[in-house]
């Protein structure tokens, strides 16, 4: 049973990996047009980072798996995963970003461009390391909660640990030792993870606080 | 001079935060009915002396004497029980910078709040012996309001009148008037100067230093932890021995 | 697909709302409570109160919910307790809330300025008066935007319910899904039940955040 169970790992990994990489890119894109200039962009920005976060990820899960499918689309469940939670964390890293950039003073950025800093430099040397510092326990706890989000690939034929947990509860009877082992297998991650989210998130308070 | 009892002794009071030490064996003797003004550059540990004779910060090493309350702090001695502290802290009024009045309580019920669970009053006498306190620092009709619709003077004086409710023995005043503008501050130097007068035991720190000297029965001047002088206030302001004295009292009043 | 067809999708996927709301309402009425007596708990002097509380709050958060909803209703069976849909989605459900709310209220706690304990320390308050006169009442004030957060995200979580068979919204979605063929309208239809509550909540909770703040 242990065998087959974790190799689920592999699947869970993946999902939670991938969705997370390209969410976090994206979610640049997605908090650049939070505060584009353009109040259009800024709107329409809105207006999706909302819908999004106001519609359960299953819903979402199963309009792309089986909704696209009708329209000619089929994907395999993997890659209908990997989008859904990928377009769903951009949303979510994005905001992420968004309140990171929200933090750092004006004061910092007027300073810098007095000094005749260009905009490239201003970010990538001020803005950009300052924000990753206090976002870094926010992604990391976002990450967690991707890792459990992806047990709901288990709904459409993802083998991954809770599909495989699900088949030997319903094949052998034994569910409460198969959901055991992989309760085990998350906590692993989240908890440790959790913690130094936790402690990390404290001490960023603390360390940047100035005057 | 007659036999007086002192009202609060403070021996060899020693505290650390971690290696730093703020307090080095600072001693003090307080008659009843003294006014005594502590003054000092910052860091000095006034504020922590301060906290450590009602126990709001547990001294490292010291033997604290408050009227009948006794206790000897460091290793090998028991901690203060509970019912030490709540007596402690009964007999003792603090009165801090930023007020700290519960914001979700009226005035009144801020001044009743303590009467009720810790003296056990019932609430018309509590409520009655408010209404005496506010009307005392004049602000009888600002009974029913709550703090956040008081000026800051305003809520300085409900603060005090909080504080005297438990008619405390001693009145511990942690820079009362530095969180508020000069005329603002006067109407609290006000009260206080009153309080004075009818008799209360006040250790005051404070930046005030008029008021240190003409209110002030003895002031203590703190440089890093330690007592360098203690006296007459307008003596030691006007012609103070020790050179940290001097370098102070220079910095703060440019002479 | 014409507009017309689909309102009566959304109009058949009501019922399973009403359910959704059922088990979030459930869900917090039970788990708040037990947050708050967890957030008392891990400061206990027993190191074993300590490490339960603590080891129930951290299988609560971090553990999937799914995972949780399927040791009710697949796992138990193994020891000969099997519990229905509804107990099950009930305990799972109710523990998610409580560990994450748990976590909101030590926070709040924590939020209190420390002059107000000490404040109430300097007047002889006890531990209980002072925890109940002083640091609750304010800390209740801060907790209401995040726990009301907390509502909606338990909310939106109800969907998995689906998957023990528990007539949500998604049951009914599924249902008219293999009924009509039509899944694509099916569950937008759902997506739009779940938008039209949460983007009316999340904007009612930004109010109250304002609101809160400026009262205190």
């Amino acid at each position: 049973m242990f065998g087959y169970i974790i190799q689920g790992l592999m699947w869970t990994v993946m999902i939670t990996v991938a969705s997370f990489l390209l969410g976090s890119i994206f979610g640049i894109a997605v908090a650049g047009a939070r505060v584009s200039s353009s109040r259009i962009v800024r709107i329409c920005a809105r207006i999706w980072v909302d819908v999004i976060r106001s519609v359960p990820p299953l819903v979402w899960l199963f309009l792309v798996y089986f909704g696209l499918a009708e329209l000619g689309i089929r994907l395999t469940s993997l890659v209908a995963a990997i989008l859904t939670f990928s377009v769903i964390a951009s949303a979510y890293l994005g905001e992420i970003y968004r309140g990171g950039l929200a933090a750092i003073g004006r004061g910092q950025i007027e300073a810098a461009q007095s000094l005749g800093l260009g905009r490239v430099d201003l970010f990538v040397r001020i803005v950009a390391p300052q924000v990753f510092r206090t976002v870094s326990p926010s992604m990391v706890t976002y990450g967690i909660g991707l890792m459990k989000d992806s047990a709901l690939a288990s709904t459409i034929g993802v083998v991954e640990l809770t599909f495989r947990a699900n088949q030997v509860a319903q094949n052998t009877g034994e569910g409460l030792s198969a959901f055991l082992i992989v309760g085990l297998i998350y906590l692993a991650f989240s908890v440790p993870l959790g913690i130094w989210a936790r402690h990390s998130d404290a001490r960023a308070s603390q360390k940047y606080q100035v005057g | 001079m007659p036999d007086q009892i002192p009202h609060l002794k403070a021996v060899n009071i020693c505290k650390e935060f971690g290696q730093v030490q703020v307090l080095r064996d600072v001693c003090m003797e307080i008659n009843s009915g003294d006014v005594i003004s502590i003054i000092g550059p910052s860091g000095a540990g006034k504020s922590t002396l301060l906290r450590c004779i009602n126990l709001l910060e547990t001294p490292t090493t010291g033997v604290l004497e408050i009227g009948d309350f006794k206790i000897t702090i460091g290793e090998g001695h028991k901690k203060a029980s509970k019912k030490e502290l709540a007596t402690l802290r009964r007999n003792v009024g603090m009165v801090f910078q930023s007020f700290n009045l519960f914001p979700h309580l009226t005035v009144m019920e801020n001044i009743s709040l303590a009467q009720r669970r810790v003296l056990g009053r019932t609430k018309d006498e509590a409520n009655s012996r408010t209404l005496e306190l506010l009307d005392r620092v004049g602000l009888k009709e600002k009974a029913d309001a709550y703090p956040g619709r008081c000026s800051g003077g305003q809520q300085q004086r409900v603060a005090i009148a909080r504080s005297l409710s438990l008619d405390p023995m001693v009145m511990l005043f942690d820079e009362p008037t530095s969180a508020l503008d000069p005329e603002v501050g006067a109407e609290i130097l006000t009260v206080m100067r009153e309080l004075a007068n009818d008799g209360m035991t006040m250790m005051i720190v404070t930046h005030e230093m008029a008021f240190a000297r003409e209110v002030g029965d003895r002031v203590y001047v703190m440089v890093d932890g330690v007592i360098v002088e203690s006296g007459d206030p307008r003596v030691i302001m006007s012609e103070p021995t020790h050179e940290r004295t001097k370098q102070f009292l220079s910095a703060v009043m440019g002479r | 697909m014409d507009l017309g067809t689909w309102f009566g999708y959304v109009a058949e996927l009501l019922p399973g709302l009403v359910n959704a709301v059922k088990l979030t309402g459930i869900s917090l009425g039970l788990g708040l409570p037990l947050a708050l007596v967890l957030a008392l708990l891990i400061d206990n002097r027993l190191r074993v109160v300590r490490w339960i509380t603590i080891g129930f709050v951290e299988i609560g958060r971090g553990l999937p919910l799914l995972v949780l909803l399927y040791i009710f209703y697949q796992g138990l069976p193994q020891v000969n307790i099997v519990p229905s849909a509804l107990a099950s989605a009930t305990w799972a459900f109710t523990w998610s809330a409580a560990a994450y709310a748990t976590e909101i209220i030590r926070s709040s706690i924590r939020s209190v300025p420390r002059g107000q304990t000490e404040a109430g320390n300097s007047l002889g308050l006890n531990e209980r008066d002072r925890f109940r006169y002083i640091i609750l009442p304010q800390a209740s004030r801060i907790a209401i935007p995040p726990l009301m957060g907390l509502s909606i995200i338990m909310f939106q979580l109800t969907s998995l319910a689906y998957v023990i068979t528990y007539s949500e919204v998604m049951q009914a979605a599924y249902f008219l899904g293999t009924t009509t063929f039509n899944y694509l309208p099916v569950f937008l239809a759902a997506a739009a039940v779940y938008a039209g509550v949460t983007i009316p909540a999340s904007a009612l909770v930004t109010t109250m955040e304002k609101r809160l703040s400026k009262h205190l």
